[in-house]
């Protein structure tokens, strides 16, 4: 790569990163400068009656154990569904990337079918199908001579229920990302490889998923973000319910901070989560150069 | 240019393979079929639901346990939808929502692109700040954000709605992410021949990037057309709401109207599965370009 | 193929081309404040989609004042708060506001609100006499009005007329062990049936049941009493249900769904908005339920709620705005409005109405609004309520006792009310 004209680059990133600048970065310090402060819906009002409290709310915060409850579940969530829903898409994009007939376009808009449907309908229908007494799972489960399942109701169990109902949502949109990666594979290597008389299996290994890495490297950092997130189905589904068992951190702040106004101690709680998340996609990148080294 | 069709040439398909191997491989496509068909049906029975849904009297959907096809079949839903929403100007302001989305994508790309193929100053970090963007949660910005339009006065504007989310740091870290697998001989290529840089982004990269290019797309498309916060935010006068927000009217404040809302969603996803299908040809029809490596 | 981009290019350029066009033509067009005409011009905030009626009351009234233009915005429930939440922020939002009962503390303490005590001299319909007093409880933030009851809501017992008949109940129980007795026979129909469901995320329940006990929520210097032995009590009663299989921990069910067909919850505490939400889902129950006041221990006070309309502060139309409250206010106002959403009005006169009085339904609500109180009307109450929900959660699903609970709710409503 040649250094051309050194403010090309600049030209190109500067229209995006002006827009991000001014609606992301400096609201987020904003956030930053009021996570120290004892901002309510009261100084809201008067700006004057806004007191710095140093580091009172995140001290506070890590002293409430609805909070570390929270920490625990969210990562519960994570190291379960991020894996879960990487896996998944990839393999349902592969299937559909590996059939030939027409029939398999119409699974790419079905598979993103979830994706799409409105979360109304969505809890509408789980609600039904994880209902304890009446709901189709346990029916069927119990039609084949089987105990019932605690689907929501157990503190476990509903934590695994809430992450079946977001890999099931969350699928969509990396299977055509995986998709649209895959296109990018030149089919000369297989044909090489087939010529050899390699496997599927043996392709699969070692031509696709080395070259789809970008793609997964990608997957899985925004599904670890988005999931460290965790909040619509919870909300949902359970309301953090029961006992708290399925409260993340994200439906903490939103329940703390905007239904009772503490607008600091909800944003020093969203600061130790985005410090978490730095460190974890930090941690992400580190892997990757390491493993593009070799 | 001449170089990438050569390529795609090269990349038909010339295969010699004997008939036993023909025969496993339409077994291996068959199962491949039904795999998918069994799960694709499983994993779309909401959605089928709630289409279906939008056909039913409201006192049908609440049914326990559910019906499937509706037992009495009925288009009210809709006639309320529509008696219900000032259908036109949402769907205006939808539709300039969606537009300024586009813009955004573009940025995005230019963006993505930059920080995949030029070796620059600040690079890392930069790219660092963009993805930190992502990484907090929305409600904590969301009062910072509102406060910055009302001194820039572009509360209750367009303006205001669209600006906020125009650019995305999901959408600029894809195009990164994509973009740089493009082989560098190829803009070398072009910049022998004496092309501007802007002239090899809009001629070069951006139809190679077909396949992500059609991907962003999607999402760009279902991000504008279900834009629900900043509208509702921003706007001080229904004129400026989207279908979303209007949509979302329907709830009541104790619940309820299900089968109006059902209506409602179905009616707004019809749009999306178009355009899905409209773009997705095109995530599979890539050049093959990477075959130059 | 190869032209699909430079194709979208164009295209793309077509779009932002017009994006922009009609984006200045947004931006220079709808943000004006007084309409060309010499009219004043007044924004007016609804929730939901009963908000949707609106215009045509305010139709009425700009007929009434033709000098004045009134225009209603709609905000959904979900993001009413948000929304609120910024414009109190930016200094900057509607001229007058619907405010559920409940919020009016927050925003009153955020100083959103104008006080509307110097106005009831010119203003007579915005007198507090006339209105009952639990909803004009919830009109006051500290000794200022800060609004005026629109309409109100009480919770009544709805039950399965049919259901109870067979099991030997004639009529809706009348005190607390009726109740309890009706229940216990409801739920031994069989397996999956209940008796009664008591709705675990309520946060007006457990209060509402101490205060049918006898017991006193805050003192007069605003002390919590939440461990005191009769409210305790009244836990322990609510946690008999769950304990004996009268209710259910989690049933999973939507009201309504439980309601309906085979009864799997033939009784239920609500507002009057269950009504509409009942005739609409399901219809076949026509005749075979009904309503009636709450059943009694020491009394059978019920939670008050409902909605009130109040002015913002920072507006630039006082008098068109109050003048429009004081027309919302009117006894025929909110029988109108009544006709058109369903919702009680809180004017005592408009009770007063021949369609109120002789509707079975109406006379319930009427007579236990007599009985009715609202939550405390204090700021802190949302974080209180929301700690008593946890607690109770703890004790039915058997945790810990009510006594050990309720000593550590107290003193955690301590905290939150010295902060």
């Amino acid at each position: 790569m040649k250094a051309l004209n050194t403010k090309t680059p600049y030209f190109f990133i500067a229209p995006a990163l002006l827009l991000l600048g001014l609606f992301s970065l400096f609201p987020i310090v904003v956030a930053l400068v009021i996570s120290f402060t004892d901002i309510s819906l009261e100084s809201l009002g008067d700006w004057s009656s806004i007191r710095f409290v140093g580091l009172e709310n995140y001290l506070e915060v890590f002293k409430d154990p609805i909070f570390m409850k929270s920490l625990f579940n969210t990562l519960f969530y994570v190291i379960i569904g991020v894996p879960l829903v990487i896996i998944c898409s990839l393999a349902i994009a592969l299937l559909i990337n590996f059939g030939k007939a027409r029939i398999f376009r119409a699974f790419r808009v079905i598979f993103y079918m979830p994706s799409i449907t409105n979360v109304v309908a969505v809890a509408v229908v789980w609600s039904y199908l994880y209902n304890p007494q009446l709901g189709l799972f346990n029916y069927v489960l119990n039609f084949l001579h089987l105990p019932s399942v605690p689907w929501l109701t157990d503190p476990t169990m509903s934590k695994v229920s809430l992450i079946a109902l977001a890999v099931w949502r969350g699928v969509g949109v990396n299977m055509i990302i995986f998709l649209a990666a895959l296109q990018g594979i030149p089919k000369t290597y297989y044909e090489a490889a087939q010529l050899d008389g390699a496997t599927n299996w043996k392709q699969l290994t070692k031509i696709t998923i080395p070259l789809l890495r970008y793609a997964i490297f990608f997957v899985s950092i925004t599904t670890m973000i988005g999931w460290l997130q965790f909040f619509e189905e919870p909300l949902v589904m359970t309301k953090g319910g029961p006992l708290d068992s399925t409260t993340s951190v994200a439906l903490f702040i939103y329940r703390n901070g905007f239904q009772l106004s503490n607008f600091g101690y909800a944003a020093a709680g969203s600061f130790i989560l985005f410090i978490a998340i730095i460190v974890i996609t930090l941690l992400q990148f580190r892997l990757q150069k390491k493993e593009v080294d070799y | 240019m001449e170089t990438m069709k050569l390529n795609s040439v090269k990349a038909k398909p010339q295969r010699k393979s004997s008939v036993k191997a023909r025969r496993t491989n339409r077994m291996q496509q068959w199962i491949t079929g039904i795999i998918l068909a069994l799960g694709g049906f499983l994993i779309s029975i909401p959605f089928i639901w709630m289409i279906l849904s939008a056909f039913k009297p409201e006192m049908e959907v609440m049914q326990i346990p559910p019906t499937f096809l509706p037992k009495e079949f009925t288009l009210e839903n809709f006639v309320n939808l529509f008696e219900n929403m000032n259908f036109t100007i949402y769907l205006r302001n939808t539709i300039i929502v969606v537009l300024c989305s586009f813009v955004g994508l573009f940025l995005n790309a230019m963006a993505g692109y930059a920080f995949a193929k030029y070796k620059f100053k600040g690079r890392e970090k930069l790219f660092y700040l963009v993805l930190a963007t992502m990484m907090i949660p929305g409600q904590v910005t969301m009062i910072p954000v509102y406060l910055i339009l009302n001194q820039l006065h572009l509360t209750n504007t367009m303006a205001g709605i669209v600006l906020p989310g125009l650019v995305g740091a999901f959408s600029i870290f894809l195009f990164r992410q994509f973009m740089s697998t493009i082989p560098d001989e190829l803009l070398e290529a072009a910049r022998l021949d004496g092309a501007s840089e802007f002239r090899l982004f809009l001629q070069i990269i951006l139809p190679i990037s077909k396949p992500i290019l059609a991907v962003q797309g999607i999402l760009t498309f279902i991000a504008g057309w279900n834009s629900f916060l900043w509208p509702l935010i921003i706007a001080n006068d229904e004129n400026l709401y989207t279908l979303s927000v209007g949509l979302s009217l329907l709830k009541g404040q104790y619940g309820g109207n299900f089968a109006l809302q059902m209506a409602g969603s179905t009616f707004m996803v019809v749009p999306i599965v178009i355009i899905f299908m409209l773009f997705q040809k095109h995530i599979i029809e890539g050049y093959t370009i990477s075959g130059m490596k | 193929m190869k032209n699909w981009l430079p194709k979208l290019n164009k295209k793309l350029m077509v779009g932002s081309l017009a994006g922009t066009l009609l984006l200045t033509g947004a931006l220079t067009g709808c943000s004006s404040g007084s309409s060309s005409s010499g009219k004043t011009v007044i924004n007016v905030w609804g929730m939901g989609e009963e908000a949707k009626s609106l215009p045509k009351i305010a139709e009425a009234f700009e007929k009434e004042n033709p000098k004045i233009d009134v225009k209603v915005q709609a905000i959904p429930w979900e993001t009413a708060h948000d929304k609120l939440l910024t414009a109190v922020a930016a200094k900057k939002g509607p001229d007058v506001v619907q405010m559920g009962t409940t919020w009016i503390p927050e925003f009153g303490s955020a100083n959103a609100l104008l006080d509307l005590k110097p106005y009831v001299k010119k203003y007579p319909e915005l007198d507090p006499v006339n209105y009952y007093e639990g909803s004009v409880e919830t009109t006051k933030y500290k000794d200022q009005t800060v609004g005026v009851p629109w309409y109100i809501d009480t919770r009544v017992l709805f039950y399965r007329t049919d259901l109870l008949k067979k099991a030997g109940f004639n009529e809706a129980p009348k005190t607390w062990e009726e109740l309890s007795t009706a229940a216990k026979k409801l739920s031994e129909r069989g397996d999956n049936k209940y008796g009664i469901s008591l709705d675990t995320k309520e946060q007006s329940l457990g209060f509402m049941f101490a205060r049918q006990n006898g017991a006193e929520l805050l003192d007069s210097k605003g002390k919590p009493h939440f461990n005191d032995p009769k409210f305790v009590e009244a836990v322990d009663y609510l946690n008999s249900f769950f304990k004996n299989g009268s209710a259910p921990k989690d049933s999973g069910l939507d009201i309504v769904q439980g309601f309906r067909g085979d009864g799997i919850l033939p009784m239920f505490i609500s507002g009057p908005w269950m009504v509409k939400l009942i005739n609409d889902q399901a219809p076949d129950l026509k005749g075979k339920w009904a309503t009636a006041v709450l059943p009694k221990k020491e009394n059978n006070l019920s939670s008050l709620g409902g909605s009130n309309l109040s002015v913002f502060k920072y507006t630039k139309q006082k008098d068109a705005s109050l003048k429009f409250l004081s027309f919302m206010s009117k006894p025929e106002t909110q029988l109108k409005w009544m006709n058109m959403t369903n919702s009680l009005p809180a004017a005592k006169k408009a009770w007063e109405d021949k369609s109120l009085k002789e509707d079975n339904f109406y006379t319930t609500f009427g007579e236990q609004m007599k009985e009715s109180k609202p939550m405390p009307v204090i700021k802190q109450w949302e974080p209180i309520a929301q700690a008593y929900l946890s607690s109770f959660e703890k004790i039915y699903r058997g945790k810990t006792t009510a006594k050990k609970e309720m000593d550590a709710f107290n003193k955690k409503s301590e905290e939150l009310l010295n902060k």
